[in-house]
C-alpha cells in the first residue's frame, strides 16, 4: 500500500513518516501543497493523509483540485481547526475522513486502515444520467462536474433511481430498498426524500408518474458523457 | 460590591417628537383662534352698540325739536313714536336737571316712563354738563329691571338760565341678546376649527413621524434576527442614521469574523506543536514520556476550553443571523455518515424547510457535529434526528441512537467539561459539555433520555425563526 504524506512541520512528518513505515506502508512525503498536488496527480497512491495548513497552496485547494481532476483516491485530512464548519469545508472539497490534531498516532492508523478497506471494498463502474454522474466507488455524485451533497439514505435512493432510469419504481419498491426494517414505512418518507434528492440533482430529472411512482430520466437534449 | 449603586440606564425617554410637534402646532392655533375670537367679537358688540347709540341720537332729535320753555316749565309734546306712549315699552326720554345729590330731577318724560324717573350715571352728572352739546352714553337699570342704554346731552335752552339734560334711552336686552348669541357661534365655530387643526396636526405628525417608527421596528426585527441589515427606503433624514446602523452591524460583524480568525490562527499554531509532542512521548515509554503525554493531554484540552470561550465571547456581540436547520442537518449528515462509512451507519433526519435556529451557523454546527458525532459512535445501524417548531420562537430538536444508551445517572456526568466516559472512543470527550454550554448560551436547554430506537435521546430546546 503506498502512501501519500502531505505534512509542512517537519518534526510531526518525520513521526508520520516513521509510524506509517512501521505499519508496513511505503510512504511519500510533500512538504508543501505544490509538490502534493504534483505527486497526487502523477502517482497511484491508495490513500492521502493531508494537512490543511499548507505552505503555497492550502489543503483544501489541492483537495479540490484532484476531485475536479476525477483523482477518487481516498483522502484523511489533518486539521488543527477542530470546528464543525472547517472539517464541512473539508468534506464539501472531497475528504473521506478527518483528525483533529494533536492526536494519537494509533487513531490515525486505525482511521486509515479503515479508508483503505472502505476503498476496496467496491469497486462498481460509474453511473450516469445526462449530465448526472454517481461514482459507487467514492459513494459520490456530481452534476456536470460539481459535486453534490448526500446523506446515505438519499445516496441509496438515488442510486436505485440510477440502476433502473427510465422504468417507473413504485414508492412501495423505494421503501423496501431504501429501508432495511420496517420502521417508517409511511409513503410520506419517500415524498421527503425525493424532494431533497429532486433539490440537489435539479428538479426535473425524476419525474413523478400519477398513481404509479417515481422515474428518473436524462433531460431533454442530454446525451450520457 | 453588592452596594454598587445600580447602572444608570442608557436610554432614557424624555417627552417625545410627537408631544413636541403637537404641543408647538396646538398651542399657536389655540392662540389664533382665541384673538381671532376677541377681534370678530369685539367688533360685533361695537357695531350694534353703534346702531343702538344712533337709534338714541334720532329720539334725541325728535325729543329737542319739540322741547319749549314755557314760563318755568319745560314743556315737550309727546313725540309721535307708539313705543314712548306704552308703559315699560322699552323706548324713553326725559328732560332733566341735575339735583343737588348728583341725580336727576325729571322735568317732562316719556308716557313710556309713566312715573319713573331715568338714573344719572353713577359717577354723577358733572360729565354730562361740563361738555354741553355733547352726547354722553351710559348703562342703568331702567323700569322693570331693563337693562338701558341711555344718551344724555345736557342744553340750554332758550328762556331758561340753568342747563337741561336730554335723556333717550333704549332697552338694550334684544342687542345684548344678539351679541351674546353672536359670541357663542363665533366662539363654537372657532372651537370646532381648533379641534379640527389639532386632529390634522395628530395625523401629520403621525405620519410624518411613521418612517422613525418603521426604523425602530426594523432594528428591532434585527435584533430578534429576522433579517441581517436594514434594508427600504427611508426619507433623506433618516436614511444616514439608516445607513450608520448598517455600517454598524458591519463593522460588528467584521470583529467577529477577525476575532475568530485570531482564534482560529492560535489555536492552529499550538496544535501541531502539541501533535509533535504527542507523538514523540507516545514512543518513548519512560517516565518523561509519560508526564509529557499528560501535560500535553491538558494543554490540549485547555487550547479546547479557550477556543469555546472566545467564540462564546464573539457570540455574544451579535444576534442576528439565522440559520435553515435543514442545511446544517444535511451537511452534517453527510458528513459524519462519510466519517462513519465503515460503519454503515445512517442518519435519518427530518426538518422543515422554513424552520430556522437564530444565532450562527457555526454553532448549529457545532451543536449538531458533536450530537452526531457521539450518536455515530455509540449507534450501531441508525440515527434518527427530528427538528420542529414548539411554541413561536422556538425549536425542539431531538437526536436518537439505537446505541447502548446511558444510565440515568451518568447523564449529569457526561455533561461536566471534559469528561469521557470511555477512554478508548475516539474524539476529545467534550461533545456533550460544549454542546450543553453552547445551548445554554443561546439561552436554550438539553435534556438527555432514552431513544425510541433504544440508545441515547438527546433533546435540546433552541430561539428559532421560520424563514
Amino acid at each position: 500500500m503506498r502512501i501519500l504524506l502531505v505534512e509542512d512541520d517537519p518534526d510531526l512528518s518525520r513521526q508520520l513518516k516513521a509510524a506509517l513505515s512501521d505499519a508496513g506502508y511505503a510512504v511519500d512525503h510533500a512538504g508543501d501543497g505544490e509538490e502534493a498536488h504534483f505527486l497526487g496527480d502523477t502517482e497511484p497512491y491508495d490513500a492521502v493523509v493531508l494537512d490543511l495548513g499548507l505552505p503555497k497552496i492550502d489543503g483544501v485547494s489541492v483537495l479540490e483540485r484532484w476531485r475536479r481532476e476525477g483523482r477518487a483516491t481516498p483522502v484523511l485530512i489533518l486539521t488543527a481547526r477542530s470546528a464543525w464548519s472547517d472539517k464541512v469545508t473539508g468534506f464539501d472539497a472531497g475528504a473521506d475522513d478527518y483528525l483533529t490534531k494533536p492526536f494519537h498516532t494509533e487513531e490515525l492508523l486505525a482511521r486509515l486502515r479503515a479508508l483503505l478497506r472502505r476503498s476496496a471494498g467496491h469497486a462498481t463502474a460509474t453511473l450516469s444520467c445526462g449530465a448526472l454522474r454517481l461514482d459507487p466507488r467514492a459513494a459520490r455524485a456530481n452534476v456536470d462536474g460539481e459535486p453534490i451533497r448526500l446523506t446515505s439514505l438519499e445516496y441509496r435512493l438515488l442510486h436505485y433511481l440510477m440502476m433502473h432510469q427510465g422504468r417507473v419504481i413504485s414508492r412501495t419498491e423505494l421503501v423496501e430498498h431504501l429501508y432495511d426494517q420496517d420502521f417508517d414505512r409511511d409513503s410520506n418518507t419517500i415524498e421527503v426524500f425525493i424532494g431533497r434528492v429532486r433539490k440537489k440533482v435539479g428538479p426535473d430529472r425524476i419525474e413523478t408518474v400519477r398513481g404509479l411512482g417515481y422515474r428518473l430520466t436524462a433531460l431533454e437534449g442530454e446525451t450520457d458523457a | 460590591m453588592t452596594d454598587a449603586p445600580a447602572p444608570e440606564p442608557a436610554v432614557v425617554t424624555r417627552g417625545s417628537l410627537a408631544g413636541r410637534l403637537i404641543w408647538l402646532a396646538a398651542a399657536w392655533s389655540i392662540l389664533a383662534l382665541v384673538l381671532t375670537g376677541l377681534v370678530l367679537t369685539t367688533a360685533f358688540r361695537d357695531a350694534a352698540t353703534r346702531r343702538l347709540e344712533s337709534s338714541l341720537a334720532a329720539t334725541d332729535i325728535e325729543v329737542v325739536a319739540v322741547t319749549r320753555v314755557q314760563g318755568d316749565y319745560v314743556v315737550t309734546p309727546p313725540v309721535q313714536d307708539a313705543r314712548t306712549l306704552r308703559a315699560y315699552s322699552g323706548k324713553y326720554w326725559s328732560v332733566v336737571e341735575a339735583d343737588a345729590d348728583g341725580g336727576f330731577r325729571a322735568l317732562t318724560r316719556s308716557e313710556s316712563l309713566f312715573d319713573f324717573g331715568l338714573p344719572a350715571p353713577a359717577d354723577g352728572p358733572g360729565m354730562i354738563l361740563a361738555a354741553p352739546g355733547e352726547p354722553y352714553f351710559y348703562d342703568a337699570v331702567g323700569p322693570d329691571d331693563q337693562p338701558l342704554r341711555i344718551m344724555a346731552v345736557a342744553r340750554t335752552l332758550p328762556n331758561r338760565r340753568a342747563p337741561v339734560i336730554f335723556l333717550s334711552a333704549l332697552d338694550r336686552s334684544d342687542i345684548d341678546q344678539d351679541i351674546s348669541n353672536f359670541a357663542f357661534l363665533t366662539w363654537t365655530a372657532l372651537a370646532m376649527l381648533g379641534g379640527g387643526l389639532i386632529a390634522a396636526v395628530l395625523i401629520q405628525v403621525r405620519v410624518g413621524l411613521r418612517p422613525l417608527y418603521d426604523l425602530g421596528a426594523a432594528v428591532a426585527e434585527v435584533r430578534l434576527g429576522k433579517r441581517q441589515r436594514l434594508l427600504g427606503r427611508y426619507p433623506s433624514e433618516i436614511a444616514p442614521l439608516a445607513e450608520e446602523l448598517n455600517a454598524l452591524l458591519d463593522h460588528n460583524q467584521e470583529v467577529v469574523e477577525r476575532q475568530r480568525t485570531h482564534v482560529g490562527n492560535l489555536a492552529h499554531a499550538l496544535k501541531t506543536p502539541l501533535a509533535v509532542m504527542l507523538a514523540e512521548a507516545e514512543n518513548s515509554k519512560g517516565k518523561l514520556g509519560q508526564t509529557v503525554r499528560r501535560q500535553a493531554a491538558l494543554m490540549k484540552a485547555q487550547v479546547e476550553h479557550h477556543l469555546q470561550r472566545a467564540r462564546a465571547a464573539a457570540r455574544a456581540q451579535q444576534t442576528h443571523e439565522t440559520t435553515s436547520v435543514a442545511e446544517v442537518l444535511d451537511e452534517m449528515a453527510s458528513l459524519l455518515e462519510r466519517a462513519f462509512q465503515g460503519k454503515d451507519i445512517e442518519i435519518d433526519w427530518r426538518s422543515p424547510d422554513e424552520l430556522a435556529f437564530r444565532g450562527e451557523r457555526q454553532d448549529l454546527q457545532e451543536i449538531l457535529g458533536n450530537l452526531l458525532e457521539n450518536a455515530c459512535k455509540w449507534g450501531r445501524a441508525r440515527i434518527r434526528v427530528d427538528a420542529w417548531t414548539s411554541n413561536p420562537g422556538r425549536m425542539i430538536l431531538i437526536v436518537q441512537d439505537d446505541g447502548p444508551g446511558l444510565p440515568a445517572d451518568q447523564h449529569q456526568v457526561v455533561l461536566k467539561r471534559g469528561t469521557r466516559l470511555d477512554e478508548q472512543a475516539p474524539g476529545t470527550g467534550l461533545g456533550l459539555s460544549i454542546v450543553d454550554e453552547l445551548v445554554k448560551s443561546y439561552g436554550g436547554r438539553l435534556e438527555l433520555g432514552t431513544a425510541e430506537l433504544g440508545g441515547l435521546k438527546v433533546e435540546i430546546e433552541l430561539p428559532a425563526v421560520e424563514i
